[in-house]
């Protein structure tokens, strides 16, 4: 009954006239900062913050909350048509995205992303309001060595990820973790391969590295020779725009177990939820009838990823509403928004400020009915803009790119690392290296090997604790149980090959 | 296409392949010979090139020799400047690497040459993290991941390659020069100018120069496009997004 | 292995050079005459940010010309640093160091590109934000007293949670670690919001970090404080003792924010910003704020560029002995 009191007083607090604005205006800047390469969500909600300065403190960081997931409706744009992803999130939405687009399919690819992104967040909303406080215990319950675990789980989907050879996918994974060890050292402060300069002092950004090896890589692709037949074929058969029948079908399911994924990676603190993403495209390739459709445009592709981060968008919030700590550096910037109000967040902010907190959640499910308004019409247009000529559209993303990766830190370096990067990038293209494993090691290297020592800190350089911590020894039997899945399709693909042509 | 170009060319290109690795060896010390020029016309603080040239051609032709056929091997290796380190740890094995390739049969050159590249960004890595800390008692040192890690990268494109030799693959693809040089060079102008220059300036100029790289290109039609994006740019990153940058010349502001 | 950084560095800066070569020097009666930069070192919404964006909005009011934040992350602050130092001393660009960036920076960065006296001309105190020590809720010591006795002799056991090399906490602690002459196994976390849920969660021992993010923490109970490392206790934490109350007057230690501009910056600008500043801190709104921050005005007398100058020359001789350079 308190619930649903709550819930209520929350829903008078969102549907404020001025509270609807600031979800409205937040769901916009979202869904365009998503859109727009290398901007991410972290500079803008950072630029934003004056602005908040003079807004009542609820208005405020329902603005900010909405351009936080938002940018998850928006960023699969980006992956989907031009093979761009913008955040950690979306990295595995293009790998199917992107061949759905070059198969004529960009819009029906970017309508299911909405709408199972709307699926997940309200599904993820309901359970902040149901179970917040109960499931921030497992938010606790996750120490370095978890952590680790779960690591080596993410590393392990990665493998999964790749259609290609798993060799080749392993060797990226760990070429992606050594790049994510250039930087300061954590635990000494050291400086690691950064050769001296100061911009790599901390470490290369994850922007930069996906803006090089997917979206100049891409560009610097289509310019070679030949390369033109296959773009303008894109052009020529674009389908339908919405999703038909079969597509929902096929994607409701993935839907489900994306948004379940993501709700419970989503509340992990330390880096669960960019592991949501693509725990949901490794779940749903394994449960798959013929796993060999994915990386050529399945749909379930593209549902259960966008599904599971919007859900792990959503959820995320939960240690910062029941906690009062900020699992990632958005939320810091929320708690930086509420402290400059005069409001700091902590255990008890549920009690004390219950108006920003019911209303904020009311507003997360108003924001989602919004952005998918927002983002099915757009559809549309982001299809026709794919028949604006390639030769006017790459020097336009190399524009976009590059603004994006300067405003990321305001230095110039790494838009010079971008380019560098880019080069790498169409050198793995070359050499038939698939970009995705290696941004996910890189994404996943710091907050595994920063676990691992902080777990072997404090066990004293036993590693049994990895076993003995059920959590952890449970995370790693999976792991251990998928890895022999991975390599087992190898040893039988000939097999399958065989079973997929007497079925066609 | 590409598969019987690898298979006929294979045999009489190992040689090339040979020397490209060669070359790949002595790729630092290359690029640092070559940034060094700038020290002459007053860019950049390095050392000059005749310096480069010293340190380098004597830890490759005589540090590093007796390094490792010397009786110091055992615990100098702190002593040892990063050049010599560098010869040792990066350019001698890639040397070894491209004796090698001349003498075996490549059947995939794509992952025999990519396993290869691998190889030398690990070991480049390996230099680059050699004057890190180790383990330190129970604890990892600064030097203990990235060490690990660009172990098991060493070990990988060692595999891959092999593979490259006993599999058949698909040959090297081509390469082109005018997209990735045009590309680079919008993208490098832009990370100068963007500072003293302006928004404004810098992406206009960097969509020019980008679009050089495409043969396709209409000029009179880029300069329209390019000139609109600008104007949608300058609007929307300062406005409405609020991101502070600058936008025109410094010169002209003051 | 230098060259790569400082030519790249040297590259781009020769051809800024030569663009904006054209550069009116800016006279001091006008100033100011355009917009203010005001780099912060740290990301927008920490504590550093939320100080500096206090005080500057008030001092916009007073300069009539806006002040833009420019956040600049990296390397402890010191990235923001390095550039600000390199740039036009004309006033036109300021910075709000902190205690990390302008003081324990010199000992534990080596090859710092900067020096914090005589790269910078002090402007004036802003505010100076209380440290507490910090324990998770069911650590045995029930007082100071005890929490001393206790990690002494168990030094091998205690693990003390940091913010990362060079934040405030991990300053701090160590100096904290060798007043007591103990060396505890130091766990580094990416910032304090992760380092809070370690010790709330009851996975590390103790820590020592600012006021503002424990608070909440200490009056829910999920941690408890034991002394606030200042000469007088906190309005916002009124039953936490002083260390010299608790029976350890000799760790002192505040995190402090002050505004610096690049050497050679003229006196009369410096005065302006200065007087700018000080009005800021006699606002009634801005002061409301900062209190609520947990943070600590400084007196009338510390708000002088000279009584900064000598802060920053205290504390540079305070770190120097505690902090082991890095790396």
């Amino acid at each position: 009954m308190d619930l649903f009191a709550n819930l209520a007083h929350g829903f008078v607090v969102a549907f404020s006239p001025v509270n609807l604005l600031m979800c409205l205006i937040g769901a916009l800047v979202g869904t365009l900062v998503g859109v727009l390469p290398g901007i991410g969500t972290i500079a803008t909600v950072a630029m934003l913050l004056p602005i908040t300065f003079g807004l009542p403190p609820v208005g405020a960081l329902i603005m900010l909350a909405g351009i936080y997931y938002g940018a998850q409706y928006g960023g699969s744009t980006t992956s989907i048509l031009v093979n761009i992803p913008g955040e950690a999130t979306s990295v595995v939405t293009a790998l199917d995205g992107h061949q759905m687009a070059k198969q004529g399919r960009a819009g029906p690819a970017l309508a299911i992303a909405a709408i199972g992104s709307f699926f997940a967040g309200c599904v993820a909303t309901i359970l902040i309001a149901v179970l917040g406080a109960p499931l921030t215990k497992l938010a606790l319950a996750f120490g370095p060595a978890e952590y680790f675990s779960l690591m080596v789980l993410g590393l392990i989907f990665a493998v999964v990820l790749a259609k290609g050879s798993v060799l080749k996918a392993i060797a990226m994974i760990v070429f992606g973790l050594l790049l994510s060890m250039v930087g300061s050292d954590i635990e000494t402060g050291a400086s690691r391969m950064a050769f001296n300069i100061p911009e790599l002092a901390d470490g290369l950004g994850f922007a930069t590295v996906a803006m090089g090896v997917f979206g100049f890589a891409e560009i610097i692709r289509n310019l070679d020779h030949g390369a033109e037949m296959s773009r303008d074929l894109v052009q020529q058969k674009i389908t339908g725009l919405m999703p038909t029948r079969k597509d929902l079908i096929d994607s409701a399911p993935a839907i489900g177990r994306g948004t379940v994924l993501g709700s419970i990676l989503g509340i992990l603190p330390g880096g669960g939820a960019v592991i949501a993403s693509f725990a949901a495209y490794t779940l749903e390739k394994k449960l798959a009838k013929n796993p060999s459709r994915f990386g050529r445009g399945a749909i379930e592709g593209v549902a259960a990823p966008e599904s599971a981060n919007n859900a792990a968008a959503q959820t995320s919030f939960i240690p910062l509403l029941t906690l009062g700590i900020p699992p990632n550096a958005v939320m810091a910037l929320m708690v930086g928004a509420m402290t400059i109000h005069g409001i700091v967040p902590g255990p008890q902010v549920m009690q004390k400020q219950p108006d920003l907190v019911w209303g904020m959640i009311a507003s997360m499910w108003i924001g989602n009915l919004m952005l998918v308004i927002i983002n099915l019409p757009l559809v549309g247009i982001w299809v026709r803009l794919l028949r604006v000529p390639y030769r006017l559209m790459f020097p336009s993303i190399v524009i976009f790119c590059a603004i994006g990766i300067y405003s990321v830190n305001n230095a110039p370096v790494d838009v010079v690392l971008a380019g560098v990067f880019g080069l790498v990038g169409y050198w793995l293209i070359k050499h038939d290296f698939e970009p995705a494993p290696l941004l996910l090691g890189m994404v996943l290297g710091p907050l595994m090997e920063e676990n691992l020592r902080r777990a072997l800190l404090i066990s004293r350089g036993d590693w049994s604790v990895f076993v003995s911590r059920p959590l952890s020894a449970v995370l790693l039997a999976i792991a251990a149980g998928l890895l022999v899945l991975a390599v087992l399709p190898t040893l039988r693909a000939k097999r399958d090959e065989v079973f997929v042509e007497s079925e066609g | 296409m590409a598969e019987t170009m690898g298979q006929t060319a294979s045999s009489t290109r190992n040689t090339k392949a040979a020397i490209g690795i060669v070359v790949l060896a002595l790729a630092p010390q290359l690029f640092e010979l070559v940034w060094s020029f700038g020290t002459i016309i007053g860019l950049g603080a390095g050392r000059g090139p005749a310096q480069v040239l010293l340190a380098h051609g004597g830890a490759l032709l005589s540090a590093a020799p007796n390094a490792v056929f010397g009786s110091v091997a055992a615990d100098a290796k702190k002593g040892f400047s990063s050049d010599v380190l560098l010869a040792l740890i990066y350019s001698y094995p890639l040397f070894a690497v491209a004796i090698v390739t001349l003498f075996v049969k490549i059947r995939a050159p794509q992952d025999y040459i990519g396993g290869i590249m691998l190889l030398a960004l690990a070991l480049l890595a390996l230099w680059a993290s050699s004057d890190l800390q180790g383990m330190r008692g129970f604890s990892f040192g600064a030097g203990t991941a990235p060490w690990m890690f660009g172990v098991l990268l060493v070990a990988l494109g060692a595999g891959i390659a092999v593979m490259g030799l006993f599999t058949e693959g698909p040959g090297l693809a081509h390469y082109s020069w005018r997209g990735p040089l045009f590309v680079c060079a919008a993208i490098i102008f832009f990370a100068l100018a963007i500072r003293p220059l302006g928004l404004v300036v810098s992406a206009f100029a960097s969509f020019m120069i980008a679009a050089v790289g495409s043969h396709e290109t209409r000029w009179v039609e880029a300069i329209i496009v390019g000139a609109c994006l600008t104007v949608a740019c300058a609007l929307l990153f300062p406005y409405v997004l609020g991101l502070p940058m600058p936008m025109f010349p410094r010169f002209l502001i003051q | 292995m230098n060259w790569y950084g400082r030519s790249l560095a040297s590259a781009s800066l020769a051809l800024a050079a030569v663009l904006s070569a054209v550069v009116a020097p800016a006279r001091a009666q006008d100033y100011p005459t355009r917009s203010i930069t005001m780099i912060v070192p740290f990301a927008a919404g920490g504590p550093t940010d939320v100080i500096a964006r206090i005080v500057t909005g008030h001092m916009a009011q007073t300069l009539g010309q806006s002040i833009i934040i420019e956040n600049v992350v990296g390397a402890g602050g010191t990235t923001a640093s390095a550039r600000a130092a390199r740039a036009a001393n004309d006033g036109y660009t300021l910075i709000t160091g902190h205690m990390g960036t302008h003081a324990a920076s010199v000992p534990l960065y080596p090859n710092l590109a900067y020096h914090p006296e005589k790269s910078f001309e002090p402007v004036g105190l802003l505010a100076g934000t209380p440290i507490l020590i910090l324990a998770r809720k069911d650590f045995p010591p029930k007082d100071l007293k005890e929490f001393v006795t206790y990690v002494k002799a168990n030094a091998e056991k205690v693990n003390a949670a940091h913010a990362g090399v060079g934040s405030v906490s991990h300053v701090s602690c160590q100096l904290l670690n060798s007043i007591l002459g103990i060396e505890p196994v130091g766990v580094p976390f990416n910032g304090t919001g992760p380092a809070m849920n370690a010790l709330v969660a009851g996975q590390v021992d103790y820590m020592c970090d600012q006021i503002v993010n424990a608070v909440p923490q200490i009056n829910a109970g999920t941690i408890k404080a034991y002394a606030i490392a200042t000469p007088e206790r906190n309005p916002s934490l009124p039953n936490v003792p002083t260390t010299a109350e608790a029976g350890l007057p000799a760790f002192q230690a505040q995190a402090w924010n002050a505004i610096f501009a690049p050497k050679g910056t003229p006196a009369p600008i410096i005065a302006k910003l200065n007087a700018a500043a000080v009005k800021a801190l006699d606002d009634e709104t801005v002061r409301k704020r900062l209190l609520e921050l947990g943070s600590v005005v400084p007196q009338p007398a510390d708000r002088t560029p000279a009584a900064l100058g000598t802060l920053v020359n205290n504390e540079i001789k305070k770190w120097t002995p505690v902090l082991k350079p890095a790396g």
